[in-house]
């Protein structure tokens, strides 16, 4: 049935309608299931360290720590400062290793080098390792993202 | 009462029509001419499946899918569970031997062209079979959580982040989060046992009703000769030579998976450098090779991304091979035929080349 002037006859309506509602009720079931399959995730902003695990290393040596759930490399410069690194690989994320002897980061994934200071010097990284801030305020090292102030 | 049997499968049929697929089984004819050897491939593949359903059953009686335990869990299949180093070795053999099936039924079906009209969804649900195969190893290979297969997850569920716009976010919803954790294996474990099963029995369910609807298809050159081709019948014929085939191809398995068992290091770091000859499976060593030599930029663009894009566009070609190559089947498509080639030269050279 149609009405003189109506666009569409009374069954398109409820039609219209009805797909409308079952399509709402479909997002709002649908919506937090997508929500449950990712978990938050946030990036420490800064981790605090005992300095006196730190203080000791010989210049030239590295040490891992914990940046959230990826490895952090702190780096002692030959001149005693301090420098540090997310230490996974801008090509596929893998975890890199220092090679002290030839002073560069290595990824054995797919053969990613960078020297001493991060910079990517070989193979496939499209990037320099990230780069973190280092802060000595004893007893604490502060190691902070390069961001946040 | 000595016929209760007979009676039984008569109440059974009345009920159920089972008759019907009998019948429809012995009438069923199997071609036979020169290429009638690519028909055995398909079953093989199911056998192998079969195989890894009920190893994998087992395994799961005793696997422990968290960060923690998952390692050590392994270990103990290895070691203490009575013959649990067997069925690990047939489970991890066996789907090496499935997916080196699914990559022969592939092309045999690809060089032969039965992908032609009517059997274009025939080949787009075996396109989306051999994604779940994939997928399968992919996720099965993180389970023992040893330093190998974290480093091969961390690359492998790192490469969708290069797709642009929904990169990244494909990448989070396989790891479960920003990286690769505990999570992840567990979330890994889940798509394994549970999610990708189900996906594949639909799939599975679809590409044997068409088989069936459809009828073998002949070659092209068969075909053109116009003679009337000699047939077996499915039931029993053609069966038992598949069975013959089975029982040797379970023969190797068994021998390679007693004399190679699969090796377990020690449970993976997160916080450790990847250890040296990272590889994945040898299913996707050639993929892992493009992108070892792929530079790092292409005309200011991310030399990955270039490379990951067109991994996607060969796998959408592929899924729409039947659209595209549609001519009528008297003419030959060389062109595809070549390219097929081509598919199988590059990929065994990089595959090789990744082993040197």
């Amino acid at each position: 049935m149609k009405l003189k002037h109506s666009l569409f006859t009374r069954r398109q309506f409820l039609n219209g309608l009805f797909s409308g509602w079952t399509a709402a009720l479909m997002a709002s079931l649908v919506y937090p299931v997508i929500k449950f399959i990712f978990p938050p995730y946030r990036e420490p902003e800064e981790v605090i360290l005992p300095f006196a695990d730190f203080e000791g290393m010989a210049p030239g040596s590295v040490k891992n720590f914990p940046w959230g759930s990826k490895p952090g490399i702190l780096k002692k410069n030959a001149d005693g400062t301090f420098i540090a690194f997310v230490g996974v690989c801008t090509h596929l994320d893998c975890n890199v290793t220092y090679l002290p002897d030839q002073k560069k980061f290595f990824c054995a994934c797919h053969d990613g080098w960078y020297d001493e200071y991060g910079t990517n010097i070989g193979g496939p990284p499209p990037r320099p390792l990230r780069r973190l801030i280092v802060e000595i305020a004893a007893p604490d090292l502060i190691i902070k993202r390069e961001d946040v102030e | 009462m000595k016929n209760w049997g007979k009676e039984l499968v008569a109440w059974l049929d009345d009920r159920f029509g089972l008759s019907v697929i009998a019948q429809f089984l012995k009438d069923k004819p199997v071609p036979q001419h020169k290429h009638s050897v690519w028909y055995y491939t398909g079953s093989a593949i199911l056998v192998f499946f079969v195989i890894q359903v009920v190893t994998g059953f087992m395994l799961i009686l005793y696997y422990k899918p968290t960060l923690e335990e998952a390692n050590a869990s392994v270990a103990r299949i290895m070691t203490e569970v009575p013959l649990g180093w067997i069925i690990r070795s047939v489970h991890s053999w066996s789907a090496t031997f499935m997916i080196a099936f699914v990559f022969i039924h592939l092309f045999s079906i690809w060089l032969t062209k039965s992908y032609r009209k009517p059997r274009e969804i025939t080949w787009m649900s075996g396109v989306f079979l051999f994604a779940c195969s994939l997928f399968f190893g992919f996720t099965g290979y993180l389970l023992p959580w040893d330093d190998l297969s974290l480093a091969a997850t961390k690359v492998g569920t790192d490469i969708p982040r290069s797709i642009p716009v929904v990169g990244a976010w494909v990448t989070q919803l396989l790891r479960g989060g920003e990286d690769v954790t505990g999570d992840t294996l567990t979330r890994f474990f889940g798509i394994h046992v549970c999610i990708l099963p189900i996906f594949l029995f639909l799939l599975l369910a679809v590409h044997v009703y068409l088989i069936q609807k459809k009828g073998m298809s002949l070659p092209l050159e068969t075909e053109m000769n116009g003679k009337n081709v000699p047939t077996i019948p499915f039931w029993p014929n053609f069966v038992y030579r598949e069975m013959i085939v089975w029982l040797v191809l379970v023969g190797v398995l068994f021998s390679v998976a007693v004399l190679l068992p699969p090796s377990l290091d020690k449970q993976a770091d997160l916080m450790a450098g990847a250890p040296e000859g990272v590889k994945p499976e040898w299913y996707f060593l050639f993929l892992f090779q493009t992108l070892k030599i792929v530079p790092a930029r292409i005309l200011f663009v991310n030399g990955d991304t270039v490379a990951v894009l067109l991994m996607l566009l060969a796998g959408l070609l592929i899924f729409f091979l039947p659209v595209i190559d549609n001519k009528p089947t008297e003419r030959k498509g060389k062109i595809i035929t070549i390219l097929g080639y081509v598919l199988v030269i590059y990929a065994l050279i990089f595959s090789v080349w990744s082993l040197l």
